[in-house]
Parts: C-alpha cells; sequence; structure tokens
C-alpha cells in the first residue's frame, strides 16, 4: 500500500478534478450576461483557478527543493526541486491554456503583453519548461543541480510578485475570488465547486510529486548500480 | 619558509557524482615550483582550476597571498596581483591572433613584455600575425602555454603561475627550453604550479604532489645561473573590451546573428503592417518601431558562445577582469534599426527612440548573456535551453512601449 500511495493519492485527484468539471458544467450556477462578455465561458474559472492554486503549491516545492539542495546539498531537497519542476509545468500549462481559452472568449484577445499577472504567471510556466527540459539534456550532477537550483531560487521572486499583480497594478487579469473584498464575492454554490475543485488539484499535485520524487529517486538508484558495474 | 603565494586549505571538490578532490591543502610559496603528477583522473586539472576559483568548493578556502579568493561558503574575490594561466584546453579564441592573444594574457597581467623574442624562441615568429585557428595543434598549444608563462616576467613582485600539461604535444626541443624557462620564472621568485606527466619537469620543481601529500623533491637541481633580463612595462588596459571589439570587427558575429534577426524582423513588418498603421496609434507606432531592435537583442550575445571554443570563456572568467563583449555594436545595431524601421514606415526619425532603441538592444543582450554565462558551467551549455527563458523580457518591453506611448515621446 505505501508503494502505491502516490498512485492512489494522484488517482483520487483525477477523480475529484472530473468531479469538479462535471459539477461546474452541469451544476454551477448561471453568471449574470451584464456582468460577463461570455458568461458561458466562466465555467473554465473552476478549472482555471484551481490549477493556479496548484501550480503555486509546485512552485513552492521547487523552491524548497531549490533551497535545500543549495544550501544544504539535499538529495531529498533535489528530488523535490525535480518533482515542483514538473508539476510546475503541468500545472502552469493547464493555467495558461485555460486562461487563454477564456481571455479570448471574454476579452477577445487570448493574452495581453503589457498585464503583469499574466506575463509573470506565463514566465513561472517557462521556467519550470527550461528546469524540465534543461535538466533532461544534462548529466546529473553538482553542475546540473547547482545551475538549476540557482534559476529555482531566482525563479522564485516571480511568485509573490505575480500574487500581488492584481492587487497592484490590475490592467486586465481580474482580482482575487477570496480575500479580495466585496468585488471578489462568491455565492455559496459557486464557492463550493471552487473548494473542490482546490481540494482535488491540491490532492493530484500532492500525488504528482510524490510520485515524480519516487521516479527520480530509482533513477538515482539505477545511476548508481551501473557505476558500480562501471568500476568492476 | 617564506609566506605562501597560493594556499589550498583543505578543499573539497565535486564534479558530476563523484568527489574529485577530498580535504586537499597544499602552499606554493614564493620561489616553489610543485610538479603534481598523480596518474589521469586523480584531480590534477581540478586543482588548477580550483587554484583560480572556477570551480565551487564543497568544503575548504583557496588563498592567494593570503587573501581569500574563493570559499566553501561561495565568497569570490578578485585576486590583487593577477596570475599566469595555461588551462589544459588551450583557452584561446580561433579568430584572434597569436600576438593578440599574448598581449591580452600580458595586459591581464598589468603589464608589457618584449613578445618577439619569445615567439622566436618557440619557432612561432613567423606566426605571429596569423589567427590562431590556423594554427596546429602543436603551435596553439605553444601559445596557450606562452600565455601562462609571460604574465611571470611583468613587474617585480612575485605572480602565481598554474600551468595545466603546458608540454602536451610539445616536441623535445620546445619541452628543453621550456624546462629552462621555469627555472628562470621560479628563481624570478614566482610561485608555479604545474601538471604534468612528462618526466622533463622532475629536475626543476622544488616539490611533488602525489596521492594529496606534499613532498621534497629529492631529484631537484639547483640552477641559479638561470637567469633573465626581461624589462617590463606597465601598462593599464582593458583587455577583454578591446577583444570584444577586435573579435565583432573581424567576424561581423553581431551583424551575422543578432543583425540578421532584426533585419528579418524588419522585413516581415514592412511585409505584413500596412504603412499607415504607423499613423493610426502612437503605441502600435512605438512598438512597430522598436520591434526590430527587440529582435536583434533577444539573440543576446554572440560572443559567449565564441568564447566557449578551447574553454576561452573559463580563462577570461578565471581572471575576473571582464569577459569580452558585444555591447557597442549592440548599440550601434539597435539605434540603426530604430531608425531604419521608422524610415521604412514613412515617419519622420525620432532621435531619442533612435537612442531608446541602441539602448533596448544592448540592455536585451545583457540580459540573455546572462542567462548564457548563468549555464556555462554545464557539461552541456549549448543544450539549456536558456531561450526559453527570453519572455521574461517582453513584459519590460510591452511596459516600455506603454511609457513611450504616455509620454508623448513620438
Amino acid at each position: 500500500m505505501t508503494k502505491r500511495l502516490a498512485e492512489v493519492i494522484l488517482l483520487l485527484g483525477f477523480i475529484g478534478i472530473g468531479m469538479t468539471l462535471g459539477l461546474a458544467f452541469l451544476k454551477a450556477p448561471s453568471v449574470s450576461i451584464n456582468a460577463f462578455e461570455s458568461p458561458d465561458a466562466q465555467r473554465i474559472f473552476y478549472w482555471h483557478v484551481p490549477a493556479a492554486w496548484a501550480a503555486f503549491i509546485a512552485f513552492g516545492f521547487l523552491f524548497v527543493g531549490s533551497a535545500l539542495w543549495f544550501f544544504k546539498r539535499s538529495d531529498l531537497g533535489w528530488r523535490m526541486h525535480v518533482a515542483g519542476a514538473q508539476a510546475g509545468l503541468a500545472t502552469g500549462l493547464m493555467t495558461v491554456w485555460s486562461g487563454m481559452v477564456w481571455g479570448s472568449a471574454e476579452w477577445g484577445v487570448p493574452w495581453d503583453w503589457t498585464d503583469v499577472r499574466l506575463n509573470t504567471f506565463g514566465l513561472l510556466t517557462f521556467l519550470a519548461m527550461f528546469l524540465v527540459l534543461g535538466r533532461q539534456a544534462q548529466p546529473d550532477g553538482v553542475e546540473t543541480r547547482d545551475t538549476f537550483s540557482t534559476f529555482g531560487l531566482f525563479g522564485f521572486v516571480l511568485v509573490p510578485v505575480t500574487y500581488v499583480a492584481t492587487r497592484l497594478w490590475q490592467i486586465r487579469h481580474p482580482g482575487p475570488v477570496i480575500g479580495g473584498g466585496e468585488s471578489g464575492s462568491l455565492n455559496g454554490e459557486m464557492a463550493l465547486i471552487l473548494l473542490l475543485g482546490a481540494v482535488s488539484f491540491t490532492v493530484f499535485i500532492t500525488g504528482h510529486v510524490l510520485m515524480s520524487m519516487r521516479i527520480t529517486s530509482l533513477e538515482q538508484r539505477l545511476e548508481r548500480i551501473q557505476e558500480a558495474k562501471d568500476e568492476v | 619558509m617564506s609566506e605562501a603565494l597560493l594556499s589550498l586549505n583543505g578543499v573539497s571538490v565535486r564534479r558530476g557524482s563523484s568527489l574529485v578532490l577530498n580535504d586537499v591543502s597544499l602552499d606554493v610559496a614564493s620561489g616553489q615550483l610543485v610538479l603534481l603528477r598523480d596518474k589521469n583522473g586523480a584531480g590534477k586539472s581540478t586543482i588548477i582550476e580550483v587554484a583560480v576559483g572556477l570551480l565551487p568548493l564543497e568544503k575548504g578556502e583557496v588563498l592567494h597571498s593570503g587573501d581569500v579568493l574563493i570559499d566553501a561558503s561561495g565568497r569570490s574575490k578578485r585576486p590583487k596581483s593577477a596570475f599566469g594561466l595555461t588551462l589544459q584546453s588551450d583557452g584561446c579564441v580561433g579568430s584572434l591572433r597569436v600576438e593578440e592573444h599574448l598581449l591580452n594574457a600580458l595586459d591581464l597581467a598589468g603589464g608589457r613584455v618584449d613578445i618577439d623574442p619569445w615567439l622566436e624562441r618557440y619557432n612561432l615568429a613567423h606566426r605571429k600575425h596569423d589567427l590562431i585557428a590556423h594554427l596546429s595543434g602543436g603551435q596553439r598549444r605553444k601559445v596557450a602555454m606562452l600565455a601562462g608563462l609571460l604574465p611571470g616576467f611583468v613587474g617585480q613582485a612575485p605572480r602565481i603561475l598554474l600551468l595545466d600539461e603546458p608540454a602536451a604535444g610539445l616536441d623535445a626541443a620546445s619541452r628543453a627550453l621550456l624546462v629552462e624557462d621555469l627555472h628562470k620564472l621560479r628563481n624570478r621568485g614566482n610561485a608555479i604550479l604545474l601538471a604534468s606527466h612528462h618526466t622533463d619537469f622532475t629536475a626543476c620543481a622544488t616539490h611533488l604532489l602525489t596521492e594529496n601529500s606534499m613532498e621534497t623533491n629529492e631529484a631537484f637541481e639547483e640552477s641559479k645561473e638561470i637567469t633573465d633580463d626581461m624589462k617590463s612595462s606597465s601598462q593599464k588596459n582593458n583587455p577583454a573590451f578591446r577583444t570584444g571589439f577586435l573579435l565583432n570587427q573581424r567576424t561581423l558575429s553581431t551583424v551575422a546573428s543578432n543583425g540578421i534577426a532584426g533585419f528579418l524582423t524588419l522585413g516581415i513588418l514592412l511585409a505584413l503592417v500596412d504603412v499607415s498603421a504607423a499613423d493610426s496609434s502612437l503605441m502600435q507606432a512605438s512598438g512597430l518601431f522598436l520591434s526590430a531592435a527587440f529582435a536583434a537583442g533577444l539573440v543576446g550575445d554572440n560572443m559567449v558562445s565564441m568564447l566557449h571554443e578551447h574553454r576561452a570563456l573559463d580563462w577570461w572568467k578565471a581572471h575576473r577582469q571582464g569577459i569580452p563583449n558585444s555591447y557597442i555594436h549592440g548599440l550601434f545595431l539597435g539605434a540603426g534599426l530604430t531608425a531604419l524601421t521608422q524610415l521604412g514606415f514613412d515617419a519622420n526619425v525620432s532621435w531619442p527612440l533612435v537612442a531608446i532603441g541602441g539602448l533596448l538592444t544592448i540592455s536585451t543582450m545583457l540580459m540573455v548573456r546572462w542567462m548564457d554565462l548563468a549555464t556555462s558551467r554545464l557539461a552541456r551549455p549549448r543544450a539549456a535551453f536558456t531561450r526559453i527563458l527570453t519572455p521574461i523580457l517582453i513584459l519590460p518591453f510591452a511596459l516600455l512601449v506603454q511609457w513611450i506611448t504616455d509620454s508623448g515621446l513620438l
């Protein structure tokens, strides 16, 4: 069971995400036609916001992992860095893609290059892509780990910038839906589906990170065995 | 014993997944020549690279003349006195001439000596004005070796000289000359750390370092009579700037890489965008006029990839006196592209915008160059995909365009 823990958590996450999608399309109340250009597209919100939430958790893993490797030379830290980058790429792409679809319907353009929130989040996703692709192209070693964990540490600066962007420089992206004052209030049913989405994505990201860390650990074990065989 | 010019204190270094150096300590004082002669893979080159601060330390510290050069916490400082360095991979760019590379090594040391007798001595005089790329492997090695030796003849103060396999590929006659020159350098009081398999150097080494333990060399032959009468002059130059400028003039690399990207962008804009668009919106116009300059900057500084040849980048990095760059050419290219774009769209040339275009190219180049340099330590720096991060520059570009529009500059 312990060995299968990651798979079980991941499966639970997928089920939760599926339920969120089902509820978003079938149960969630329609929004006012006066408040939105494209009220139907608003349902993407139940995917977009939880995916962004999960991406921030993944980037948190990436940062903690990068710091643990950089300052403590911890193997566990490096596994967290790898897992955080992969999970950040997956959830970051989910957020960006769903946001672009929603933006096309609501604003008439998929992207606004002058919006700080859109760009810093997009950049975080590109950072995750850089870390994932870059690491795969390099042999494992301290040079690779030092370089990519440095980028992981620098990149994390973007997380608080992204978080406060809509509060400080609201250009096109809307402000926070929770904790953003009256303008961000949700009705009960909407909040419940959003909560289910957030929990499901959190479970999903936890399973994703655990599984990724296990795979990295197995890769490292395989490498040690190969090195031992090389020396024979 | 006099104070050590070079000290490695309890140094441990990891490369890849293995610990290459484990708790290595050594001192090299003025007038000493320490020979590293372990077998292949024992870490001789790593010791040389650690001694110039090219590799991060797991433990310990490296001191030059008692001052910390680099330590395990990542603290790193430019040494007070420049050193001579020959890397195992030559460290010279093929597009430089023999004379230019040697003068760079001397200028980094803060002075000049006449290089002609040295080129004559090593049978390179007829190659003085040739590009290093046109030399044979052995000749290139002689140039790299001289670049490591000559700083030892600059000024009166003793220097540290670090020579990694300086005799690799050299014939017996050249090796004999090198042994003689090492005696001269040692007699001048320089502290020399030499890694080599050749037995020729055993006689001129005062100490041997084998398997992390330093011992006095019983076979050392004192040769006080081998001296020199080299005269040096002190010079204040900026070899990194000069080399960047020279390389750009010679290879036209900024025009060939950044320029092409800028001109292509300009061509595409002129082909696809209606000329009247430049009049319809100020925001659109300033964005259009600066696009080519921005695209040129996004290519980065081609100098970095040029310096990857024979590890020239590491040679420059080790000296900590700047790395050749293409900023001047980038500035003019960006300004020129911005002016051309305005003319292409039948607009009056706005000179402040032209200046902004030049600065935009140079600052964009600078950011991309930083990303390239930050990944230069990787085993495969060209497979690091740093260009994925270039979208970070689009937001500042968009904000700049917004600012130009709001400020009424156009």
